[in-house]
């Protein structure tokens, strides 16, 4: 990860990201949705204006149920919380689970793409059949049954993502991989004197490192969206202040019957925006990753 | 009279630093009846000067000045429907890989019929007996007009694709490095199916490459292009065994010979120019051996069939004995 | 690590520093076997060049990667500088690769894009253990040899920074850096624009001479290895079909093969021959099981030729030819 940080400081990198940018909406509208929700949960504490757990009182009486104001923009909760607050607060703990299980997802996937795509063999058949399993697992119940095995939380929902959806970034690593196998100047490394693993993680590694980021982006919308699954069926950490958690109150106090739409509804727009960003950034990036398609 | 006379032609790429010159103010004439060489490194525009004659430059690309007087026309100032109005049935193109030109999920029966019958305008039963015979003259089985070009080898696919390129017998064909893919034996094949047909049907064709050889095979006159421009050009054997130009005299002695006795190849030194921002005056001058101050001025292009831009012509034959000394060419 | 640079002429003796018997490579491809190689054995000695022609698809690049131990043989043994070399491993496999090395066809393929030029070259000297120390002298002297001076313009550059000629220089410097006494070249010049080739060819042969290196050429191009190799080698459908000094190969060859081959170059004179080439068919007409390989395309194709594969055999003290018409023709 380190390489890939450094590289992205560059100056060139970056100028090449914003060209890209430019040239793809889609990747653009994606990345400014992940941007916003950055900066909203950096200053969550300045931006929210009200402590998120806070039982807010109108005189004496639990402001229950406030709508829309000018007090309470997005209005209140069964118990009297600032909603607003809540979904500002829940950026933190959507980006904590989201980009964890991204770097992990990104993590195991690249390293078995290399493997199973560089060496080929036995290697390669063990890895591409464990990930056959791997896919053919329903999401939502193989997380929920891990859950209910352990004690729930976030740590949980972490590993599930990265458990179930490392199949993925594996596979396409891979068959980038088995390409860059055939490059000339791999096979220099090895006349050279390159072992194998020096090879693998000197000479082909940094060049799936951006293909791999890519696949860490939509893993980042995967991930919050479970989190939000989890809590939202109970399975989730009751002391996180997320959107999942959110959702979970508002169903068990039937806000919906109550009409209160301004109480479920951000959280579960904020979500969609979030798995939007990581469907757009895919979407704007398959030029760059099949540029074969893209010449059709 | 030229079948072909391309006049101050300059065609532009855009880039992100700017419009590259790709071809920068040529003239060049190709008589009715003759295979003509366009011959250079990568980079001198040889290519994109045959894509602007086609009327297939990529996107980027423009036709920024000048004429291409086509038949009396001057096919550079056409609308786009009007060109393809010509294209096929009086100047046509062959591709350097056959796979751009075939498509590969038709039978060849279908593509050449196409042709045949939508630009041509023959009924089906002439298209077929005509696919046949194209067939035939390029050497191919007129049985495997029923096969998709991935059943083909390489050598069989530029016959199919010479033979779509003649299908209406076009006045002009221009043949992009029609050979460089292929294997040797291959490669003589392809260009004596070329020659024989064009001495055949009496067309033009214009032949880019980069090889010298396959120049010196197969056609009649050669125009030499660097860095955007045509530096000489005129018939053949006067190019290739008494050169004007420098930059042909180094060419001539950096390419090794199947017979002779042993030499040193002589490299020259250097790199083309940027066409970005290309140099004032001779472009080959930091190249060149025989650089003079004057050589910062645009070069006089001589007259007569054989001619180049070079200021030190009158003592090209000097120069040609010294250029044959490999010390010449050593960097300095 | 041995050093065998400098001026090693005296041990061209005849003792050949490499030596391949029976080499065979199969591939399986749609579940047949299908054999890249049948059989090549060679030798060459330190200081001379062989070059191996043939079409693509003859089975030279096959060769020459299992030359280097880059592809394993289905069959067959080679021998470098006294030693069995087929199935090393490890650190022997280390040895050997120091001591041979390869100039790819591809410049613009053959550098990792990230690695500096200082990288590339370092790289190799991490990798066969030479101490750190040396470093900076070894990479200046290779740099000096290639002509890519002064070396400390060139180091911190990229690939992407150099030219299709300066870049196939950076390619010959870091396979020479090791200290090599075999180089094998896979089309060097191919890739490379006309007027830059040359520099090439010459570097590539001055290095030779300089370091008394054994060299393997392998080309499709006959005049360019006329220019750098003494000895020639032809091979057809991964069988050697001839083989000879280049001059008396080209002059008077042997092989109808060999000799549509040297018909079909085309050489940079108006005068020359532009008779039909005495050869028929093309290459996926010539899968003939049994005899000859060349049978369906061989103009003098006779009785036996379907019957028997003719085995290499040879014709004078420096020739060898596979080839029934030997000896009846002329």
């Amino acid at each position: 990860m380190l390489r890939w940080t450094r590289e992205c400081r560059s100056v060139r990198s970056v100028s090449a990201g914003l060209r890209f940018l430019r040239a793809e909406p889609f990747a653009a509208g994606g990345g400014a949705i992940y941007a916003t929700i950055v900066l909203v949960a950096i200053f969550a504490d300045r931006l929210a204006p009200y402590p998120p757990k806070a039982i807010l009182r109108v005189g004496a009486r639990v402001a229950r149920y406030l709508p829309m104001s000018s007090d309470h923009w997005l209005g209140t909760t069964s118990s009297g919380r600032d909603v607003l607050s809540q979904l500002i607060w829940g950026t933190r703990a959507a980006l904590a689970v989201g980009l964890t299980a991204a770097v992990a997802v990104v993590a195991i996937g690249t390293v078995l793409g290399l493997l199973s795509g560089y060496l080929g063999g036995w290697v390669d058949r063990v890895i591409t059949w464990f990930a056959d399993i791997v896919l053919g697992l329903p999401f939502l119940p193989s997380m929920l049954v891990l859950a209910s095995l352990t004690r729930p939380g976030t740590t949980v929902v972490i590993i599930s993502v990265a458990g179930l959806l490392w199949p993925n970034t594996a596979r396409v690593i891979r068959s980038q991989v088995l390409s860059l196998r055939e490059r000339a100047w791999v096979e220099a490394a090895r006349v050279t004197g390159c072992s194998t693993g020096r090879i693998m993680f000197v000479h082909v590694l940094p060049q799936v490192l951006p293909l791999a980021a890519l696949y860490g982006s939509v893993a980042i919308g995967w991930a919050i969206l479970a989190e939000a699954s989890a809590s939202f069926l109970g399975f989730g950490d009751p002391d996180m202040m997320s959107w999942g958690v959110m959702l979970q109150e508002a169903y068990a106090n039937q806000a919906l019957s109550r009409g209160a739409w301004n109480w479920f509804a951000p959280p579960g727009a904020a979500l969609m925006a979030m798995v939007l960003a990581g469907f757009l950034i895919s979407r704007g990036s398959e030029k760059l990753l099949f540029p074969k398609l893209a010449d059709q | 009279m030229s079948l072909l006379s391309v006049r101050d032609l300059v065609v532009t790429y855009a880039t992100r630093a700017g419009p590259v010159r790709a071809v920068d103010g040529v003239n060049l004439d190709v008589p009715a009846g003759s295979i003509t060489g366009l011959v250079g490194e990568s980079g001198c525009g040889k290519s994109t000067l045959g894509r602007a004659l086609m009327g297939v430059l990529p996107d980027a690309g423009r036709i920024a000045g000048g004429q291409i007087m086509f038949e009396g026309t001057d096919i550079a100032a056409l609308s786009a429907p009007a060109r393809r109005a010509i294209a096929w049935r009086r100047l046509s193109f062959i591709p350097q890989t056959a796979m751009n030109a075939l498509d590969p999920v038709q039978r060849l029966r279908a593509q050449m019929l196409e042709v045949l019958i939508e630009r041509g305008g023959l009924g089906k039963a002439d298209a077929l007996a005509r696919a046949s015979e194209l067939f035939h003259l390029v050497g191919l089985d007129p049985i495997r007009l029923s096969d998709y070009p991935h059943q083909f080898s390489g050598g069989m696919r530029q016959r199919a694709s010479i033979a779509l390129a003649l299908a209406l017998e076009p006045a002009l064909v221009i043949a992009d490095e029609p050979v460089t893919a292929l294997d040797v034996i291959v490669q003589r094949q392809v260009l004596d199916v070329m020659r024989n047909l064009q001495a055949r049907l009496g067309l033009a064709m214009i032949l880019v490459t980069h090889d010298i050889a396959v120049v010196a095979y197969a056609c009649d006159r050669v125009a030499v292009m660097y860095a955007g421009r045509i530096v000489e050009s005129g018939p053949v054997a006067d190019v290739l065994e008494n050169p004007l130009h420098p930059y042909t005299m180094g060419l001539t002695h950096a390419f090794p010979d199947l017979y002779g006795d042993d030499m040193t190849l002589v490299p020259i030194d250097g790199t083309p120019p940027s066409l970005l921002h290309p140099p004032a005056g001779c472009r080959f001058a930091a190249r060149c051996p025989f650089v003079q101050p004057r050589c910062a001025e645009e070069p006089p292009v001589t007259d007569g069939d054989h001619h180049a831009a070079c200021w030190r012509i009158d003592e090209a034959a000097e120069l040609r004995a010294l250029a044959a000394i490999p010390a010449t060419w050593m960097p300095k | 690590m041995s050093d065998v640079r400098g001026g090693d002429g005296v041990r061209t003796a005849m003792t050949p520093l490499i030596k391949a018997i029976g080499l065979e490579k199969t591939f399986r491809t749609r579940g047949r076997d299908v054999a890249a190689v049948a059989d090549v054995s060679l030798e060459v000695a330190r200081g001379e060049a062989l070059g191996i022609v043939g079409e693509s698809g003859c089975g030279k690049t096959t060769t020459a990667r299992m030359l280097l131990r880059l592809e394993d043989p289905s069959a067959g043994k080679i021998i470098f500088d006294g030693t069995d070399i087929t199935t090393l491993r490890g650190a022997a496999l280390l040895k050997f690769r120091a001591q041979a090395q390869l100039v790819f066809q591809n410049p613009f393929d053959a550098l990792n894009p990230r690695f500096s030029i200082r990288r590339a070259l370092a790289e190799p000297l991490n990798n066969f253990g030479v101490p750190i120390r040396e470093h900076a002298d070894r990479i200046d002297a290779v740099l000096h040899r290639v002509r890519l001076t002064p070396p400390a313009a060139w180091l911190d550059r990229r690939p992407h920074e150099l030219s299709g000629g300066q870049l196939q220089r950076v390619v010959l410097a870091r396979a020479l850096i090791p200290g090599p006494t075999l180089i094998v070249a896979d089309e060097p010049v191919s890739m490379l624009d006309v007027s830059v080739r040359a520099g090439i060819l010459n570097l590539l042969r001055e290095a030779r001479d300089a370091l008394g290196l054994a060299a393997v050429y392998i080309s499709h191009d006959l005049a360019l290895i006329r220019y750098v190799c003494e000895r020639t080698m032809v091979m057809y459908l991964g069988q050697v079909v001839e083989e000879g000094p280049t001059k008396e190969l080209i002059a008077n060859p042997a092989h109808p093969y060999t000799r549509a081959l040297v018909a079909a170059v085309p050489v940079p004179h108006v005068a020359q021959d532009r008779a039909q080439l005495p050869i028929r068919g093309s290459l996926s007409d010539a899968a003939a099981i049994g005899g000859c390989a060349f049978r369906g395309r061989c103009p003098h194709a006779m009785k036996i030729c379907i019957e028997l594969a003719p085995t290499l055999r040879t014709i004078t003290p420096t020739r060898r030819v596979a080839c029934h018409l030997e000896g009846t023709m002329s």
